[in-house]
């Protein structure tokens, strides 16, 4: 569906002069410095998959993206979109795509939705047919019905996304691109739109690639994640696999009949302690929580315990940190 | 004090990025300086008496007003509000610690005063080679002017202020400032001096606030207007900016509570 | 769908859009009309005190200004909103054109439609009536013919003017100051017969930016004062070759500014 190959793209920027006559210069011969947003990233993404795709603030997220969608010219590099070169045929690429922005509405803002829509569906040439199965489709699913006839400026945030949702999808993009969908999205819409994100995954095969700064959209939607970071991919895999490589640390969750005072383990360091409970991190390769169980309900009675698994979140943030050992363990 | 010149230095440094539009609005002064000079030879052969003044003072009255054009409309601060609203990102705005109408007057300033250098002096000495714009009529009205001038300056800045608030409540800037520019360009004396108004008209134009970027300045520059005359119009100008700082201060605390209340 | 019935749907819904806001309409219309009534007043006020320019007498000024004006809304009836296109740039609008399978200088031109406008028009039409009946002008069918041509060139000939300078947000970010500074020019050359200015002057309006063309030279035609003005006779014919030769210029420096957009990003 996509490849992408040492894909490129460098900005020219002005350079600012200081001062006064810094500035009086630079009116008059302005020196520009090169500054590579992407830089040599390449990645493959099958027809079907369901892609998080996040990285900190000017990583290169929106210029990847926008150079997928054709609205951007790579430096240098190779870009293939279903067999289409996106900047190349940019008209023939939009017909396969399709895009949902959180920040801003792709509908007018003042008219009916359906009116957006129905402008859409001219647009893109969709056959009536299609459209009215569609509709119906978005009915089911989104509860179109319902808000299909108001002015999008009175919408709520979450109607305004699923309206948005609509219009990506119909004309049948085999490419669906979900840039930040649920930003300021109360946790119950939050949960139906990545319900119908996963429907239309699964039922259409519609290949989606989300970027989010929310994890836990990345945890229940996503089968695989790709973290970029300064213009280079720094993880490409699957949820299951980064868990692996970088989250070598467990927590164990103690509670105990009363509060005791604070002790350390060998191969576990108590990281929080409040009341009754203490917080045991250790090295899933070196010390099993059986052991750590016994040793610890050795020394006093346990009337509680669990195992925490690694937080994407704090993962993550290793990984943007750029920390070594954890996150240089098994290479990328 | 310090704050208003770091919003200034930044406004200033910012300019210089936008090469292109600075080369732009060179050439254009340059054009209009040089279009204005034979609108005025025109008009005046055609009826000397008509404007109660030499031709070279007329000339100067005019490419001076070319040259002084860039000192306003600098930021546009009533489309800056207008899109902040409409973005979103006035919030940012409104939390910092800082007065907005003051960070508005600061980045303004900064930006005039890069046009004041590079744009307006040059342009001034352009006209003075080559376009028949003549040294002010006493070294006194030169000073004069130039107080004139910058109390000029921040009538215009808050009426675009004002503009810009009033705008953020009808939500429609653009027919808005289409008017606002249409009645600046005519009451202020920059195209047609207001003495040349018909009784009635010539009256309410020098009672608008208009009068005091242009036609004030302009005329004590060129000795028309002296002596007591001086006084009466400076003071006019003073007593507008006072006006028009209050009200702004005034309709705009009122807007941000509405604005903070509904969430942008 | 194809070009035209693109703009149409376009400027259908950006109508749909405007019913919603009355308040605005009313701005907008108030805004309308002072802007018309300023104008007047400066001409009222130059022709109380001077009563002719070189040769060109009171109504012969009205019918060259109002000439002007009558192209002026009919470009600004469907493309005025051009001088937003740095707000598409910064805002996000523009890339959202380059998501669909439309052509992106459609989407920004039918992206309003100033039906205001239509005021205008009718107000120019009105002052091109009267000048016609106190000069006591006698059309003939060529005549005619030759003034509808004249204002459609005029309005394309303003269409690609600030177009171009709409244009200049592709490279520099900003177009609305270029689209002031260009407003303040034509406020300043469209009201005077360019005979009163230099001859250098004449030449730049003439040949470089030729806002000569949309109502000067046709007025000297129409108001039959070809023998009396020292130009050509021929220049009053080419309005509609220059029309013509800036749509193509235009359109050259549109494709340039998607390339431009394409490869520098906002």
């Amino acid at each position: 569906m996509i490849q992408v190959e040492h894909l490129t793209k460098e900005y020219k920027r002005v350079i600012r002069r200081e001062g006064f006559l810094g500035s009086v210069r630079t009116l008059f011969s302005a020196q520009y410095e090169t500054i590579p947003a992407v830089n040599d990233i390449s990645f493959r993404i099958d027809e079907g998959e369901l892609v998080g795709y996040i990285g900190p603030n000017g990583a290169g997220k929106s210029t990847s993206i926008k150079m997928l969608c054709g609205i951007l010219v790579p430096t240098s590099g190779r870009i293939e979109v279903n067999g289409l070169i996106p900047h190349k045929e940019r008209m023939k690429n939009t017909r396969q795509i399709g895009a949902v922005f959180g920040q801003k509405t792709q509908l007018w803002w003042d008219v009916p939705v359906i009116e957006s829509l129905r402008l859409f569906r001219d647009i893109y040439k969709v056959p009536e047919a299609q459209y009215k199965h569609n509709l119906n489709l978005f009915n089911d699913l989104l509860d179109l019905h319902e808000f299909q006839n108001t002015p999008v400026r009175q919408l709520s945030l979450g109607q305004r996304l699923r309206a948005d949702m609509a219009a990506a999808l119909l004309h049948n993009p085999r490419l669906l691109f979900l840039d930040e969908p649920m930003i300021g999205v109360d946790v119950v819409a939050k949960e139906r739109l990545r319900n119908f994100i996963q429907e239309i995954n699964r039922d259409q095969k519609v290949t989606i690639l989300l970027t989010t700064h929310d994890m836990v959209d990345i945890e229940k939607v996503c089968s695989r994640i790709m973290i970029i970071d300064h213009g280079h991919i720094v993880y490409d895999g699957s949820l299951a696999q980064i868990r692996n490589q970088y989250g070598k640390q467990r927590k164990l969750v103690v509670e105990f009949e009363e509060a005791v005072p604070d002790f350390s383990e060998p191969n576990a360091a108590l990281v929080k302690s409040e009341g009754r409970k203490k917080w045991f991190a250790f090295n899933r390769f070196e010390t099993s929580p059986s052991t750590l169980i016994a040793n610890i309900s050795s020394r006093y009675p346990i009337l509680d315990l669990a195992v925490e698994e690694p937080e994407i979140e704090e993962i993550v943030r290793t990984i943007y940190q750029g920390k070594p050992g954890n996150a240089r363990e098994n290479g990328t | 004090m310090k704050v208003f010149l770091a919003f200034a230095r930044q406004s200033f440094h910012s300019i210089a990025i936008y090469r292109f539009d600075f080369w732009l609005r060179v050439s254009t002064v340059l054009i209009l300086m040089y279009s204005i000079r034979w609108v005025w030879v025109a008009l005046y052969t055609q009826r000397p008496g008509a404007f109660g003044a030499s031709l070279e003072q007329m000339i100067t009255y005019g490419v001076l007003s070319m040259a002084i054009e860039n000192l306003f409309y600098s930021f546009g601060v009533q489309y800056y509000m207008s899109q902040q609203v409409r973005s979103g990102a006035i919030d940012v705005d409104l939390l910092k610690p800082l007065d907005f109408h003051f960070h508005m007057l600061a980045r303004n300033t900064g930006q005039m005063l890069f046009r004041l250098f590079i744009m307006i002096l040059p342009a001034i000495l352009c006209g003075y080679l080559f376009f028949g714009l003549r040294p002010p009529a006493t070294p006194l009205a030169g000073f004069q002017f130039a107080l004139a001038l910058f109390i000029g300056y921040l009538v215009g800045f808050h009426l675009e202020f004002l503009l810009g608030s009033i705008a953020l409540v009808t939500l429609d800037i653009h027919s808005i400032d289409w008017a606002f520019n249409a009645l600046l360009r005519f009451f202020s004396g920059q195209l047609v001096p207001i003495w040349l108004f018909p009784g009635p008209l010539g009256t309410l134009a020098s009672l608008l606030p208009f009068r005091a970027l242009f036609a004030t300045p302009l005329s004590i520059y060129t000795g028309l207007l002296n002596g007591e005359a001086i006084i009466n119009a400076v003071g006019l100008q003073l007593f507008w900016l006072a006006a028009l700082v209050l009200l702004s201060r005034w309709f705009w605390n009122r807007i941000q509570a509405r604005i903070i209340s509904q969430g942008g | 769908m194809n070009a035209f019935q693109l703009y149409f749907r376009l400027i259908h819904i950006s109508l749909l859009s405007r019913m919603q806001y009355r308040a605005n309409f009313l701005v907008g219309l108030l805004g309308l009309i002072v802007w018309n009534l300023v104008n007047l007043g400066l001409i009222g006020i130059l022709v109380t005190q001077f009563t002719s320019l070189k040769d060109w007498t009171l109504w012969e000024l009205v019918f060259l200004y109002c000439l002007w004006i009558l192209g002026h809304s009919l470009y600004a009836l469907f493309f005025s909103h051009t001088d937003q296109m740095e707000t598409y740039l910064i805002e996000g609008t523009f890339d959202q054109f380059l998501l669909r399978p439309a052509s992106p200088l459609i989407q920004v031109l039918g992206r309003e439609f100033q039906y205001l406008e239509i005021a205008d028009a009718l107000f120019a039409l009105t002052g091109l009536g009267l000048a016609y009946t106190h000069l006591g002008l006698r059309w003939d069918g060529w005549h005619w013919g030759f003034f509808v041509i004249a204002v459609m060139s005029g309005a394309v000939i303003m269409f690609a003017l600030n177009l171009l300078i709409a244009c200049t947000a592709f490279w520099t970010g900003r177009s609305r100051g270029a689209a002031f500074v260009a407003g303040q020019f034509y406020g300043l050359v469209q009201w005077y017969p360019i005979e009163i200015f230099g001859k250098t002057f004449r030449v730049i309006v003439t040949g470089f930016l030729p806002v000569a063309f949309i109502n000067y030279y046709p007025s000297l035609l129409l108001l039959n004062k070809l023998d009396r003005a020292d130009s050509a006779w021929w220049l009053s014919l080419l309005s509609p070759l220059v029309a013509l030769l800036l749509v193509g210029i235009v359109s050259g420096v549109w494709r340039l500014a998607l390339n431009r957009y394409s490869s520098s990003g906002s």
